[in-house]
């Protein structure tokens, strides 16, 4: 019992993790309906400027956040303005084959500056855990999600609080009527793609210290979080946040109790089963689709 | 007019020859490279670019032809590699190539059965779907030591011919089934089968309400798809020698295979057999140049993404459309040109024309609706007389499209039954419904657009068979009966042109002639008379009293007042999702009850914004 419980503890500290970097992903589904395939190669990309900053300056990672979050932000918006725009209302096999390329592009990249072995950022809270009872929480954990919480937050205010947010939101929800309210699209489309790909700055900041990485890892991450916004339901951010959350404690329960290989097929098998029974995700709702 | 056709057609079938002439050089090249040259490296190079060959024209049938983008489709290399290497371990005294033709047949049952659960999803699912096979297949092969050896790999034998051959042997099966590949594409996009895939790809709701079972079709393209890759993949690992998961799985083999085919042209014959022949040679010799992983990454990803953002057609569409601009620099556009006069012929009458007040032939009863909190269509229930062109008036918002929609089958109802001829078919698909005589046209019109205007016209079928796919993508006798119909709306000038060069009334002329070539009992029209000039509107108005005549019963949703009271009888009034009244239009003008619902949901509506 004991150890279902500390499973499913740990299970829901990575859950809040994965929450803050397939947040991005989905609002970048949202309002784009462009997957971002190269989510996972900038996620590993964050982690590898967290290590190196690390490394030199000897900066907490946690705490590279800072730093991160605006690089990730400008390499986003990079992206977009250089690519993806030129992309704007052509077949979504196009846009899916082009950030698939930019991942390939990142990973290569990543292989020169780093090299391809694995790496891993060891703060010296890195081995202590807290105890609370019979049950121990990293620390490392501890401190990534509360982070993880707090960008979410941050996030969540920006959407709902501020014109901008709102003006994302409304893209997302109608992208045509948005444009008649005074919205620039165009606009709103690159800023809402670089807001996504900085969440991958903290998020790559935090999985550094908890996992490790090398530039082939962006596969199984992108795979990961695809799991997660399927799970959701693509383009909802609280589907993100409850997809992220089960997926990291069914994550979590199939390394302890059916084996660590096998967990790493729990992303497809939820990828699967989702698409198959329930398309639309848990937060997303069936709307009318225009046959007419 | 003539004089120009025929030069363009001499043009052609110089071209034609020409292309022949290429082909048999190049294939008699490629046989005699070997034994012209000893050099490996070159063979090496030979080697991988007949396997990139193969998975890019195979990738093509699924993503090219049908639209179906498969990120996951070298998972079929590692199949096949896997089959045939297994099976040789078993069998050591047997040369393993005995065994290539079991890897394309593994290859090819997988596909059928993950086809089936992968083809219920589209677009977005569908490409993270395919990711998802190509990596849980990896998994499975690495956690299954038992039965993959798991992460250590699969030792084959060593080839056992003598030095002197080389490599010809691994060299001669890839370029056969090079051939072959490029055959099956080949053979594709000349049949009905590949028809209907050119169909889905373009706008797969209208094609499954036009007879074609895009489920099988579908699936059988994902086969089609996978068996030569399969075949393939197992000569390469007899190729190799050694195989393990990881190389065997390999996502950035998806890349290449992509690449080739967009950079060469998605969905021509030749594209990714050209893109092939481009990428892999380029990739050996920067290889030398440039060693290691990374940059081959890089200038794969890289070239992708150039590829997509400033050539995304493709180098043969490319050339093709330059050419064609350059022969008709010039010339008028037909589209501008004048209707030709309809050709009168009497459509000749499957069933005796019966009166308008016979039995109902389309019935629906308490059809519901909803999305999400909306009751688009609640408890509609209502009969169309055989014979009887019958009208479907309401206010916006009232239902008559989420209406056509459940009836046609390119939505289901949440409840409620539709009968035709006294047959329920609300559980059936859309092209079971086409099947027993139901069309359809839409509102905005929908044809395939990358189609002529003739292929769109025989592309509709009647009935579904095995046999009937692999027929010729326009026979004979579909061709004269394309013409009659197109003769019909006068609209047979137009018959080789693509479709989506056509003005919004042409369009819903073809349209209309398209799922004519059903010969359905009952025919739906959304909005015949919508976004169309006057002129055109009477024609069309007489069109349908003709074939009316001739024995065909109408249901038309039309906003146009005076058409629908000129034409119909009798009409039937939807507001809110449910049918208020039936009549002739005398009685439903008079009717106090329509005037209340065209007027008072407005009111309502109104003030419900107000309130807001």
């Amino acid at each position: 019992m004991e150890q279902l419980v500390q499973t499913i503890a740990l299970g829901l500290l990575v859950g809040g993790i994965l929450a803050l970097a397939a947040s991005g992903l989905t609002l970048i589904f949202g309002v784009m309906d462009v997957v971002n395939v190269a989510h996972g190669a900038l996620l590993i990309l964050a982690a590898f400027l967290t290590w190196t900053v690390w490394r030199e300056a000897d900066l907490d990672p946690l705490l590279t956040v800072v730093l991160t979050t605006p690089v990730m932000f400008a390499v986003g918006g990079v992206l977009y303005f250089a690519a993806l725009r030129r992309l704007r209302g052509t077949s979504p096999s196009m846009t899916v084959i082009l950030t698939f390329a930019i991942a390939i592009v990142i990973e290569g990249v990543m292989g020169f500056v780093w090299g391809n072995t694995s790496h891993a950022v060891t703060p010296e809270y890195f081995t202590k855990s807290f105890r609370v009872g019979g049950l121990f929480f990293p620390k490392g954990q501890v401190f990534g999600a509360l982070l993880a919480i707090a960008m979410l937050a941050i996030l969540y205010v920006f959407l709902t609080r501020t014109w901008l947010g709102r003006a994302i939101r409304a893209a997302s929800e109608n992208p045509q009527a948005a444009q008649l309210t005074g919205i620039n699209i165009a606009m709103v489309a690159g800023l809402a793609f670089a807001i996504g790909v900085a969440t991958t700055g903290a998020g790559g900041s935090i999985i550094s210290v908890l996992f490790t990485f090398a530039p082939g890892s962006h596969v199984q991450w992108i795979s990961r979080l695809l799991g997660i916004i399927v799970l959701g339901g693509m383009g909802s951010l609280p589907g993100a946040v409850i997809g992220a959350l089960l997926l990291g404690t069914a994550e979590s329960l199939a390394s302890v109790y059916i084996s660590i290989r096998w967990a790493t097929a729990v992303p497809f098998i939820v990828i699967f089963a989702v698409l198959l029974l329930r398309p639309q995700g848990i937060m997303g709702t069936r709307l009318r689709e225009d046959v007419a | 007019m003539s004089a120009a056709g025929s030069t363009t057609r001499r043009v052609d079938r110089r071209l034609a020859r020409a292309r022949g002439a290429v082909l048999v050089g190049a294939v008699v090249a490629l046989l005699l490279l070997p034994v012209a040259s000893d050099d490996l490296f070159y063979q090496n190079m030979a080697i991988l670019t007949f396997l990139l060959a193969i998975m890019a024209s195979s990738w093509n049938i699924i993503s090219g032809y049908t639209g179906y983008v498969s990120l996951g489709q070298s998972a079929f290399l590692g199949i096949g590699a896997y089959t045939t290497a297994l099976i040789a371990l078993r069998f050591p005294d047997v040369t393993p190539f005995a065994f290539v033709p079991v890897a394309g047949l593994a290859s090819a049952v997988i596909a059928a059965a993950v086809g089936v659960v992968l083809m219920r999803t589209r677009d977005h699912s569908f490409v993270i779907l395919t990711i998802a096979f190509l990596f849980v297949t990896q998994i499975v092969v690495l956690n299954w030591p038992a039965l993959t050896h798991g992460s250590s790999g699969v030792t084959l034998p060593l080839p056992r011919w003598d030095l002197d051959f080389q490599n010809w042997p691994f060299y001669y099966s890839l370029l056969i089934l090079m051939l072959a590949t490029i055959a099956l594409s080949w053979w594709i996009r000349r049949t009905k089968f590949g028809m209907g895939l050119f169909a889905i790809r373009d706008d797969e709701d209208k094609a499954a309400t036009v007879g074609i079972n895009t489920s099988i079709y579908k699936v059988l393209s994902f086969v089609a798809s996978a068996v030569f890759i399969g075949m393939a993949g197992g000569v390469f690992a007899y190729y190799l020698t050694f195989i393990e998961p990881r190389g065997m799985f390999d996502i950035v083999i998806s890349v290449q295979v992509v690449l080739a085919v967009v950079l060469g042209g998605r969905g021509t014959l030749w594209g990714p057999v050209l893109g092939a022949f481009m990428i892999e040679p380029l990739f050996e010799l920067t290889n030398t140049e440039l060693p290691g992983g990374n940059w081959r990454l890089v200038l794969s990803g890289g070239l992708m993404a150039v590829v997509v953002l400033f050539l995304p057609r493709g180098i043969i569409p490319s050339l093709t459309s330059l050419g064609r601009a350059r022969r008709e620099r010039g010339k008028a556009a037909l589209v501008g040109a004048r209707l030709e006069r309809p050709v009168r012929v009497r459509e000749r009458a499957r069933t005796p024309a019966s009166s308008p007040d016979g039995r109902p032939i389309l019935e629906v009863k308490g059809l519901r609706k909803s999305f999400g909190g909306l009751e688009a269509v609640a408890g509609a229930s209502f009969a169309v007389p055989e014979g009887s062109i019958c009208g479907l008036i309401g206010p916006n918002g009232s239902g008559k499209t989420t209406t056509f929609n459940l009836i046609g089958g390119t939505m289901s109802a949440d409840a409620g039954e539709v009968l035709l001829d006294g047959r329920r078919i609300d559980r059936l698909r859309p092209w079971e419904r086409a099947y027993l005589g139901l069309g359809r046209t839409f509102q905005i019109t929908r044809l395939f657009r990358q189609m002529s205007v003739l292929e769109n016209v025989v592309a509709p079928l009647r009935t579904f068979s095995w046999r009937q796919m692999t027929a010729s993508a326009v026979g004979g006798t579909e061709a004269r009966r394309a013409d009659e119909l197109l003769d019909f709306v006068g609209m047979r000038r137009f018959r080789d042109h693509p479709a989506d060069e056509l003005s919004f009334g042409q369009q819903k002329l073809v349209e209309l002639a398209q799922i004519l070539m059903l010969d359905p009992k009952v025919i739906l029209l959304d909005e015949p008379a919508g976004g169309i000039n006057p002129t055109l509107i009477e024609e069309i108005a007489e069109m349908i009293r003709e074939l009316n005549s001739a024995g065909k019963t109408f249901l038309i949703v039309e906003h146009n007042l005076p058409m629908v009271l000129g034409l119909c009888d009798p009409l039937l009034v939807l507001a809110r999702g449910a049918c208020i009244c039936t009549g002739t239009p005398r009685e439903i003008q008079a009717n106090p009850l329509v005037l209340d619902a065209y007027l008072g949901e407005d009111y309502a509506a109104e003030e419900e914004v107000e309130t807001a």
